[in-house]
């Protein structure tokens, strides 16, 4: 196969269409969505960098590889990082691409609106990394920036305030960016494509972005609140402050907890399907569980509040606890739809097969630190760090790999290299558990979390060792994705057919990459009945007459 | 009973579940990915739904869930009784803790003993909170400048610490020793070396040490 063969002779892009000014102001949604995408993953490399300074520094006791301040500097950019401008850009604009394709839209609906959004993140992104060439360094109160330690009078210096107005200009840009997806998915579906024809990805952006538009706009508040009180600190020598600052920002940070979880259900899930050769199992409750999970995702931020003698704890924790049933129906979905496959075993089903243990982990410790008994022993520990870890790295990271792995071609139109995947997946997860799993045993052993350093005497160094020796064979494992990219798109060796996995859903019913407006003459829209419209072609193609899937329990 | 029974109670509780589930889905699907397995020959199942099997399976899930709530609630409850019981308690001894960047003041309101340090790496450098063996001991919480959090690890005792309000945590120490106790809200630039130490000494030593301000 030569370097220049195309899968699919296809008409000539209009001239100037490959130039950097006609992607800096496209109104394609795939390309607002691969400017995001593009972004978040060079960002997840760089805080990932971070994070690796960070296990350097804790892997023996009394180090000091860097200064208590800058310490705290990386775990803040680490962590806010790592959510604000990583997995939550990544998990909106997962839906930016995919959803006007899997309801057969040509458009997302507000392109200029969705692009502003891209803008606004990347501006926010700039700035509170600007705050790393200032005199006192980076912001370096932590993801949630509790005053009044982020007020002017305790963290002074420009690093605080840029990570202020960085973080409210990259969230605002995500919730212009929700929004689009939502209003396409809602109502810009195709022909055919009713609410209940959706693939499962789709519905759970639509449950995604509905708790982005809910919760968000309190994040909003919460950093105007900051930026109020460092100009005024005096502010926050009122309890009413402080507390109600831990309440706007909860209220937002609960749900962006699940905004970073929802659409990498729906990536599992229809990675599961996909490589299982049938339709994902229990569809309807699917639906119906993302949906009440949304809903209470909305109820349950005092959790986070359980040592402050200042929340109700008996009432977050019923909520909390109640979510373990949403939860445990889009785990029987999973394990159903295995059950009854016929399973092929190629890298992106490696990554969605391993999200389902790990993220399990993270949900029943969630379960443990729902319980206040529990979270007033644990919270502030290394066992909360284990128990998000699992949740986002062993899980939303997986499900974010599952992801790149299986759309990769369809973005692109060349197909990633399944050795070079292969060592990506084992690498990435002995690495993953080796260096999260010790972290529970710290946390149980009295690790407080954002120790800059500890003591020979204090128990912690064989643990802080495995995990750091974890965190390297991760870091190899992310490595090795590079090289499967770098090396894909560099010489241009492997060509991606228009389905080649035998998808389900519309997008593999166009060309790889699509066409500006998704479907064309040569690619036109399939007729829909289903939420697996491409699966009834090929069953309808292949048993004529023979056996309606209506009668199997099959969606028309 | 103790605080810290009351948690090891429940997190065992809990651990057993949690680890039951773990293993019988992952068990679950490591048995099938065999079975099932694209070599094996077996054909995909066409099956889409069955709304019986995953409504029961909601409803169960669902008794579970409420099973865990009031287990957790009433566990929560007794820790609350134990601890008003504590302030209660005519023999009660009260301390007023002051959370500073960077480390605690002692203050005891039964004499004039108050101790405080500079919390540095060097462990003499940390306060010792002196309280008797066998007497409620009452910690009233309040800070001086940012958000603190008191913790002991070992006695699973952990409340924030806030300016501006004050928060109390109660408990009894029935046996002689030294615990050790950390500061587990990030606090600032000095917040890893926030560490103090209690210390449970017979009644008598205690009335020493408040009379003169200094452990025998």
């Amino acid at each position: 196969m030569t370097t220049t063969s195309a899968p699919s002779p296809r008409p000539a892009p209009p001239a100037g269409r490959g130039t950097a000014s006609a992607w800096l102001t496209t109104t394609d949604h795939k390309r607002i969505a691969l400017l995001t995408l593009g972004t978040a993953t060079f960002l997840f490399l760089v805080v990932g960098v971070l994070a690796m300074i960070i296990r350097a520094q804790l892997t023996l006791p009394s180090q000091h590889l860097v200064s208590n301040d800058m310490y705290h500097g990386l775990f803040t950019i680490h962590g806010s990082g790592m959510i604000y401008l990583v997995v939550t850009p990544i998990a909106i604009a997962l839906g930016v691409y995919l959803v006007p394709l899997q309801v057969g839209a040509p458009a997302i609906a507000a392109p200029r609106l969705a692009m502003a959004g891209f803008w606004l993140y990347l501006g926010g992104a700039l700035i509170i990394f600007s705050g790393f060439l200032t005199a006192l360094g980076p912001a370096l109160a932590g993801w949630y920036s509790y005053p009044p330690l982020s007020g002017s009078r305790y963290t002074p210096g420009a690093g605080q305030s840029l990570w202020i107005a960085g973080v409210f200009l990259a969230v605002l840009g995500l919730i212009l960016q929700a929004a689009t997806v939502l209003w396409t998915a809602l109502l810009k579906r195709g022909p055919g494509v009713t609410m209940l024809r959706m693939p499962v990805f789709t519905w759970s952006t639509v449950a995604t972005n509905l708790m982005v538009i809910g919760s968000f706009p309190s994040l909003l508040a919460a950093m105007g609140l900051l930026g109020w009180g460092r100009v005024f600190p005096q502010l926050f020598t009122e309890n009413l402050w402080n507390i109600g600052y831990q309440h706007l920002f909860w209220f937002f940070a609960h749900p962006v907890v699940y905004v970073m979880f929802f659409p990498f259900v729906g990536v599992v899930a229809e990675v599961l399907s996909t490589f299982s050769g049938r339709r994902f199992f229990g569809y309807r409750a699917t639906v119906v569980s993302l949906l009440v999970f949304a809903a209470f995702s909305m109820s349950v931020w005092g959790h986070h509040m359980f040592s402050t003698g200042q929340a109700s704890n008996d009432y977050y924790s019923l909520t909390s606890i109640l979510l373990l049933v949403p939860a445990g129906v889009e785990y029987f979905g999973f394990l159903a739809t295995v059950i009854g496959g016929h399973l092929r075993f190629r890298v992106p089903m490696l990554f969605a097969l391993a999200f389902v243990p790990q993220f399990l982990v993270g949900g029943l410790t969630g379960i443990m630190v729902a319980t206040p008994v529990i979270d007033y022993q644990v919270t502030d520990s290394y066992f909360i760090v284990a128990h998000w870890h699992y949740t986002l790295a062993a899980g939303s990271l997986f499900g974010i790999f599952a992801a790149f792995y299986f759309w990769f071609p369809k973005a692109t139109g060349l197909m990633l290299d399944e050795r070079l995947g292969r060592w990506h997946f084992w690498l990435l997860v002995v690495g993953t558990n080796v260096a999260f799993l010790p972290m529970f045993w710290l946390g149980l052993q009295g690790m407080p979390r954002r120790l800059a350093t500890y003591l020979p005497g204090d128990g912690f160094t064989t643990a802080n060792i495995v995990s750091t020796v974890g965190t390297a064979v991760l870091a190899l494992g992310v490595l090795v994705g590079v090289v499967n990219v770098v090396t894909a798109v560099r010489y241009r060796r492997r060509p991606a057919p228009d389905d080649p996995w035998e998808g389900f859903t519309l997008e593999w019913a166009t060309s790889s990459p699509p066409p500006p407006l998704n479907f064309d003459d040569d690619h036109p829209l399939p007729p829909v009945r289903s939420f697996a419209p491409l699966l009834d072609e090929r069953e309808h193609a292949g048993q004529e007459g023979a056996d309606d899937p209506a009668e199997h329990g099959a969606l028309r | 009973m103790s605080i810290r029974g009351i948690f090891d109670d429940i997190f065992l509780l809990e651990l057993s579940i949690a680890g039951a589930v773990f293993v019988v889905i992952t068990v679950l699907l490591v048995v099938f990915l065999v079975r099932r397995r694209a070599g094996a020959g077996r054909p995909a199942s066409s099956r889409a739904d069955n709304i019986v099997l995953e409504v029961s399976y909601a409803v169960a899930l669902l008794g579970i869930a409420v099973f865990l709530v009031v287990v957790t609630a009433q566990a929560n409850h007794r820790q609350q009784q134990m601890q008003a019981q504590f302030r209660g308690a005519p023999d009660v001894v009260r301390v007023d803790v002051t959370a500073f960047q960077w480390c605690w003041r002692f203050q005891h309101l039964d004499g004039p003993a108050s101790t405080t340090g500079t919390c540095q790496e060097d462990p003499a450098t940390r306060p010792t909170l002196v309280v008797p063996i066998g007497r409620p001991v009452e910690l009233r919480m309040t800070s001086h400048d940012v958000v603190h959090a008191l913790w002991i690890p070992d006695l699973a005792l952990k409340s924030d610490v806030y300016p501006d309000h004050t928060n109390s945590l109660a408990v009894t120490f029935d046996h002689a020793g030294t615990w050790l106790g950390r500061c587990s809200e990030f606090c600032g630039t000095h917040h890893p070396t926030m560490d103090f130490y209690v210390r449970a000494v017979p009644e008598q030593e205690y009335q020493q040490y408040l009379a003169s301000g200094s452990p025998a």
